[in-house]
């Protein structure tokens, strides 16, 4: 396995139903063994990518190849990759084996065989005491396990999953991530992953494709996206990131003002070209944190405006407020997190304070 | 429980009679008729009129005269075979209608339907005349070469009554089919092909097995339906078509014999129950929650 080279590529595919369009042009490499995550709201197309991947669903335009060899038109059952479905799909009339060896008792692997290989893959997902049960008798997250076991066993090229944590409570998903990446570790298997959820795509992911509307708005690693996202979508989708919009400066060296309600903004722009070539008052937007955030001592200077406490919200470790900054004509809400402390916080609702933070945390989308 | 104690003296007393008459009808309606009937059938018969003193003799009679049995037991084999034949036409025609798209399935199922709403004797009447001698099935057979000369085998005879209680009672192994076929969810046909199977695969192993049980429900529906039914073999089944329900039948129509009959009904009565066990039996799959 080889993380470098190409499993599987797709190339300006685009996809309608009658006549509304879902996917525009999309271009997607993904390598062999990694993890995946195709990461959207809903309606963004997500969902669609899968199952043209795995022959679900024709292609409308562009094409499809795995080792380089189009496979836009082959038929689902002899496509090497293997979906673990939304609702599980399990076949009600067989038990736990049979439904893990179904894949290959229906390519006439003889029985021994299916056993040996059925038994290793429930040892795999944790289920080997379970084999004769039926699916009702299982619980969610068993049968989640099941239905990966009867994707894994076929040792599929490609593992599509789409979105399979959606049905189970928060804790049991948190297990199940977990389990899931130890998993795809373990077998070395590409793993392509199907969610609307950020934290769930961050936490599991080798690399994340943004996407929305039917366009794949940005492809990285989970840093990547969270601290350099390249557009407003990912910034606002990737939790609660400050957005002040202005007007770019002149370019400072590996750094770039930005004039804004705030006052000016200097950030980083080192290691993206795109935000160095940008016209002078081009409109765009600072992006930053609300961890990067700080309380400072003076008013003055760059990357330095005061606010009002609107809002105190405790959220366990951390404590979150919502701060009104900016003019009253250019109201700007802002959002801070720092540790929360046992005697209370520091800070108080009402309370007028100096925030600053740091130029190499501060990011710029171009709007 | 706890709400009923709440309730006002009129609404209970509302409440009351309502689950006084939900039980009272079907013990009125279905379960006193049964009983007796099941009563009659210890009594005799005497110069016509009824001996109110318990015998087993009409049992006796049922199980050791030389007609009864024999006829019993073909009926039970005719009843069998339009079931079998019943499913072997239904199944495709369902399947067929569940492969097709929104509004046209339902207008489909539903014209294959119309046939229920029309008077079974109009019924019988049209298929008679379409299997006589002189009649569209004849006709055609000769036009297209298989028979030389129509022939008298469609009609007044044991095939006729087959013939004829299949075309009449197949809707009713339509409709179970159907609804089995369409609760399987796409997504496990889905599953399937995606786990490799081919079509015919995902067919025998997935589809198959899951739509069993409205096969089942399908089967006890047409077998109890037919083998209930005296009209059909009356009208279309001649002197060498003779059933179980015509023997009945005249044993409370021509010869008085209440008793007897109703004797007879009772072993008709429980070879339909079995059928309706069966059916019910293999009709509850296994884990139906995916």
């Amino acid at each position: 396995m080889n993380q470098n080279t190409d499993l599987l590529t797709l190339r300006s595919v685009s996809k309608s139903y009658g006549k509304v369009p879902v996917l525009h042009d999309i271009d997607l490499s993904i390598r062999d063994g990694e993890f995946l995550t195709v990461l959207g709201p809903s309606g963004s197309g997500k969902t669609t990518v899968l199952r043209l991947i795995g022959g679900l669903e024709p292609l409308t335009a562009g094409e499809i190849r795995l080792d380089g060899q189009d496979i836009s038109r082959m038929p689902i059952n002899k496509r090497p990759f293997n979906t673990v479905f939304q609702d599980y799909a399990l076949f009600p009339h067989m038990t736990v084996s049979g439904n893990v060896g179904y894949g290959l008792s229906v390519r006439h692997v003889q029985r021994r065989e299916i056993a040996r290989r059925v038994a290793e893959a429930l040892e795999l997902v944790q289920l080997g005491r379970f084999a004769d049960r039926f699916p009702a008798q299982l619980s969610g997250g068993q049968r989640q396990r099941v239905a990966l076991a009867r994707a894994l066993i076929c040792q599929p090229r490609l593992i599509l999953l789409d979105e399979p944590l959606a049905a189970l409570d928060l804790e049991l998903r948190r297990q199940m991530q977990e389990f899931l990446k130890s998993i795809q570790r373990e077998i070395k298997t590409t793993f392509l992953f199907v969610t609307h959820d950020q934290e769930e795509a961050i936490g599991m992911a080798d690399r994340i494709c943004v996407m929305q509307a039917g366009h794949i708005r940005q492809l990285g690693t989970p840093h990547e996206l969270y601290y350099k996202p390249n557009c407003e979508f990912v910034a606002r989708f990737f939790g609660e990131n400050n957005l002040v919009a202005g007007k770019l400066g002149p370019v400072q060296g590996e750094q770039r003002p930005i004039e804004t309600a705030l006052g000016r903004l200097v950030c980083s722009i080192s290691d993206q070209p795109h935000l160095k070539a940008a016209p002078d008052g081009a409109n765009a937007f600072a992006a930053f944190r609300p961890e990067a955030l700080h309380l400072a001592d003076a008013t003055e200077g760059d990357n330095r405006f005061s606010g009002t406490i609107a809002d105190l919200a405790f959220a366990g470790s951390s404590t979150v407020a919502t701060i009104a900054a900016g003019s009253d004509t250019a109201a700007q809400r802002l959002r801070l997190r720092i540790p929360s402390r046992i005697d209370g916080s520091a800070l108080k609702a009402g309370e007028t304070v100096s925030l600053s933070f740091a130029p190499h945390e501060g990011h710029l989308v171009l709007a | 429980m706890s709400k009923a104690g709440s309730m006002q003296p009129r609404e209970r007393r509302l409440s009351l009679l309502v689950t006084v008459l939900a039980f009272a009808l079907p013990v009125i309606f279905v379960l006193v008729p049964l009983v007796i009937f099941l009563v009659y059938s210890f009594f005799s018969v005497d110069q016509g009129t009824i001996v109110y003193a318990p015998t087993l003799g009409n049992y006796v009679r049922f199980f050791t005269d030389p007609i009864f049995l024999p006829v019993f037991w073909n009926t039970v084999v005719l009843c069998v075979s339009v079931a079998v034949i019943c499913i072997l036409l239904a199944y495709p025609a369902a399947y067929f209608l569940t492969t097709l798209r929104g509004r046209w399935r339902y207008a489909l199922l539903m014209l294959l339907l119309v046939p229920l709403l029309m008077s079974y004797v109009i019924k019988i009447y049209a298929i008679r005349s379409i299997l006589g001698l002189n009649g569209f099935l004849n006709k055609a057979l000769v036009a297209i070469g298989i028979l030389q000369q129509p022939s008298t085998l469609f009609v007044f005879n044991m095939n006729a009554i087959l013939l004829t209680l299949s075309l009449l009672l197949i809707p009713f192994a339509i409709l179970p089919i159907f609804l089995s076929l369409e609760r399987i969810p796409q997504t496990l046909l889905r599953a399937s092909d995606d786990l490799g199977a081919s079509g015919l695969q995902t067919f025998l192993r997935i589809t198959l097995p899951l739509s069993l049980p409205g096969v089942a429900s399908a089967a006890s529906f047409v077998f109890v339906l037919a083998i209930g039914d005296f009209l059909t073999p009356q009208m279309v089944g001649g002197i060498s078509g003779f059933t179980f329900g015509r023997i009945l039948y005249s044993q409370f129509g021509t010869a008085y014999n209440w008793p007897f009959g109703a004797a007879l009904s009772v072993a008709l009565a429980i070879v339909v129950i079995c059928a309706i066990l069966i059916g019910e039996r293999f009709g509850r799959s296994r884990g139906t929650s995916v």
